[in-house]
């Protein structure tokens, strides 16, 4: 048996993440604690944990980043293990080192690890001296000899923070004339987020593919992969759509892949969940940085190799070692719901859900912590739901794909469903003509076509007769409800539904006198 | 039976400010056993045929050519804010015309079309009107809604007053036919 049982497990995350480790902790029958700012009071996860502790004001530096209140509401609950989830506090290592040094365990790597693979220039040096190529840089340079790389590699190149991540702190660089600026913006932005100005230089590919590998190492020197995703379509670094396997890339390459992943998974002596994240050109591949996390795109491989990530870093927590993972079956692809308007540059959005209906059905996954009634601010990430759809072949898990954002319904808050539907829907993506500037060649600017512009127009011209005025909640403040809409608060006990009581489409006036 | 809804309504787009010029006729009691409902709708000049199921969680399902799409719909402040499938808009309403009851001049009385609260009365008794002229603003959730002459007429009694509150079907305002006498029928002929 393992040597660190975890019974009581605290989850410092939010949102969709929070309430998905609940799930698997609670099919292990480990108790769950969840954390929760003012924003936050009342959000899905709270609920739904066996217990909740306030942990301070909506600011994530005050809350979901205060490492002392996490820990604190850790002891307070006793709870013997933090999951960290994603972002947040998930690869700092003073985090770890501090949860460690309280007694509790860390779901996650060693400090000592994520420091390791956390710093980018340090992780380039790794792999190379592990022989994994990396993309041509230059770590340490002053002006001239970062004039001189710049010369033999050729422009454009990239500026990028050395403690970076998200596209912060990175510049592209496309002549020799913005060098200078570039390198002092890029560490100016990089000392703003990371409080770490240092930047390296690396050479920019026109049209990689971004394409990682998820590993799981046990810290006994014991490490698998289980394969790579494509996560090539981004918009500002940021992935919105991610599949595995990687369409088109050939066995070789992805062995290669897949052999440089675990040697830098063994050499660090990894544990717990990461990804080795790489770029092809071609048939060469770069290591460009680990993640020493769970990511936001793992259900991708869940779905694909039916098992349970969260899971399997508990089992590794609890000491026990990594088992060879059942083999992959079929394709997986992941579409990331934010609450942006796609329409105006993909400018945050905030709102209540309205109205909300989900998809389902075979093979369709979706991770959301959105219910009816449910209220995105602007504290935090924009992210709503993941969708995720298997396949026995790609085609199959994208044509669910398609149907399954068609059926997606969101009123109240602006948000990607429909752009990602028309992605999805597109011949590009059919054809998996795989880019990181995928979205920027392909939809460079998107609105709704004409038939959804007709059912938009429509939707409103039937809201607008009056007649049909019941359509959806009449405002915020009081949806029609079928009084059977579980959950949804005290906000839709006021009002039946027009429908139920009236019948379909009866004026008013007839009934009601 | 046989009464109709009809509107005819420019719709403005709020993402880019363009314009719908939508007409709307529904007939009314030719719901089938699924409840589902035919409609007319002409967007642009192109004409459409739709039907629409309403569903118990408050929501639609349009029927627009093959294609079946959930609808949901929200007043906010001025504005209509509309989901059709994954896609979601904000319209504003830039002009909205006659609203009107078949059958004649069954605008023997003119109906509050919803509940809300009566903001102007635009006309006095005895006042001739013509087809399409304004004769009182509603507000209701948070929107001010115009109803319109139907056809020429006299206004034969004003039924309620401004700042009043009047529920659907409320009886706002009674009309004869135009060069009648100000006396409405006692009972105006209703469709069921």
């Amino acid at each position: 048996m393992s040597d660190r049982s975890i019974t009581k497990l605290l989850v410092a995350n939010r949102g969709e993440i929070a309430l998905r480790i609940i799930r698997t902790a609670r099919r292990l029958g480990i108790a769950t604690v969840a954390v929760y700012s003012e924003a936050d009071a009342g959000a899905l996860h709270v609920g739904v944990a066996d217990q909740a502790v306030f942990i301070g004001p909506p600011e994530a530096a005050r809350s979901y980043l205060n490492a002392d209140a996490i820990i604190g509401a850790a002891r307070a609950s006793s709870a013997d293990a933090i999951h960290p989830g994603y972002g947040f506090l998930s690869e700092r290592p003073d985090f770890a080192r501090a949860v460690e040094q309280a007694g509790i365990t860390f779901v996650g790597p060693p400090a000592s690890v994520m420091s390791a693979l956390g710093d980018k220039v340090a992780a380039r040096k790794l792999a190379t001296s592990l022989d994994v190529p990396v993309v041509p840089g230059l770590e340490t340079f002053d002006e001239r000899t970062a004039a001189a790389f710049a010369a033999r590699a050729g422009y454009p190149l990239m500026v990028k923070a050395a403690a970076g991540g998200g596209g912060r702190g990175m510049r592209l660089v496309e002549g020799a004339a913005a060098l200078p600026e570039a390198l002092a913006a890029a560490s100016r932005e990089a000392q703003a987020a990371f409080g770490d100005g240092r930047v390296f230089l690396e050479k920019y590919l026109a049209h990689p593919r971004h394409v990682e590998v998820q590993v799981l190492g046990d810290g006994h020197g014991g490490a698998v992969a289980l394969g790579e995703r494509d996560c090539s379509i981004q918009r500002r670094n940021q992935k919105i759509i991610e599949e595995s396997p990687a369409p088109g890339l050939g066995d070789a390459l992805r062995a290669r892949m897949i052999e440089a992943a675990l040697r830098i998974a063994r050499a660090t002596g990894y544990s717990s969940a990461g990804t080795m994240e790489f770029l092809v050109a071609g048939d060469e591949f770069y290591f460009l940085e680990a993640n020493t996390r769970l990511q936001v795109e793992h259900p991708v491989t869940e779905m694909r190799f039916g098992c349970d990530l969260v899971a399997e870093q508990l089992r590794i927590a609890m000491g026990e070692r990594v088992i060879e993972p059942e083999p992959a079956r079929g394709a997986a692809i992941e579409c990331r719901i934010y609450a942006e308007d796609a329409e105006h540059g993909f400018r945050p959005a905030t709102g209540e859900a309205l109205y909300l209906s989900l998809p389902g059905g075979p093979g369709v996954r979706i991770d959301t912590f959105l219910t009816p009634g449910a209220r995105v601010g602007t504290h935090y990430d924009g992210l709503l739901a993941k969708l995720i759809c298997w396949g026995t072949d790609r085609e199959q898990a994208r044509l669910r794909m398609r149907s399954a954002l068609e059926e997606f319904c969101l009123l109240g808050i602006a948000n990607t469903a429909a752009f990602l539907r028309d992605v999805v829907a597109s011949e590009s993506f059919r054809d998996a003509r795989l880019s990181t500037r995928f979205l920027e060649h392909f939809f460079p600017r998107w609105r709704p076509g004409r038939e959804a512009l007709d059912e938009l127009v429509a939707a409103a011209a039937i809201a607008a007769s009056g007649m049909f005025a019941g359509v959806g909640p009449a405002d915020r403040t009081a949806a029609y409800s079928s009084g059977g809409a579980a959950g949804d608060g005290a906000r839709m006990q006021g009002r039946r539904s027009p429908w139920a009581e009236l019948g379909a489409f009866e004026p008013w006036g007839r009934r009601s006198r | 039976m046989g009464a109709a809804v009809a509107v005819k309504v420019k719709l403005k787009r709020q993402d880019d400010a363009q314009v719908f010029e939508v007409e709307l006729l529904a007939q009314n009691g030719q719901s089938d056993s699924s409840g589902a409902r035919s409609i007319r709708l002409t967007i642009d000049g192109r004409e459409l045929e739709a039907s629409i199921v309403p569903m118990r969680d408050g929501c639609a399902v349009i029927e627009l050519g093959d294609r079946h799409v959930r609808m949901a719909a929200a007043h906010r402040r001025a504005a209509i804010l509309v989901a059709a499938g994954p896609f979601t808009a904000e319209f504003s309403i830039v002009e909205e015309r006659a609203a009107r009851r078949a059958g004649g001049l069954a605008a023997h009385e003119l109906a509050a079309p919803m509940p809300g609260k009566v903001h102007k009365v635009l006309v006095a008794e005895g006042q001739r009107v013509e087809h399409g002229e304004a004769l009182i603003v509603l507000e209701a959730m948070k929107m001010e809604t115009t109803l319109y002459a139907e056809s020429a007429a006299v206004v034969a009694r004003i039924c309620v007053a401004p700042g009043q509150m009047v529920d659907h079907g409320t009886r706002l305002i009674e009309l004869s036919p135009p060069g009648s006498a100000a006396t409405p029928p006692e009972s105006p002929p209703q469709d069921d």
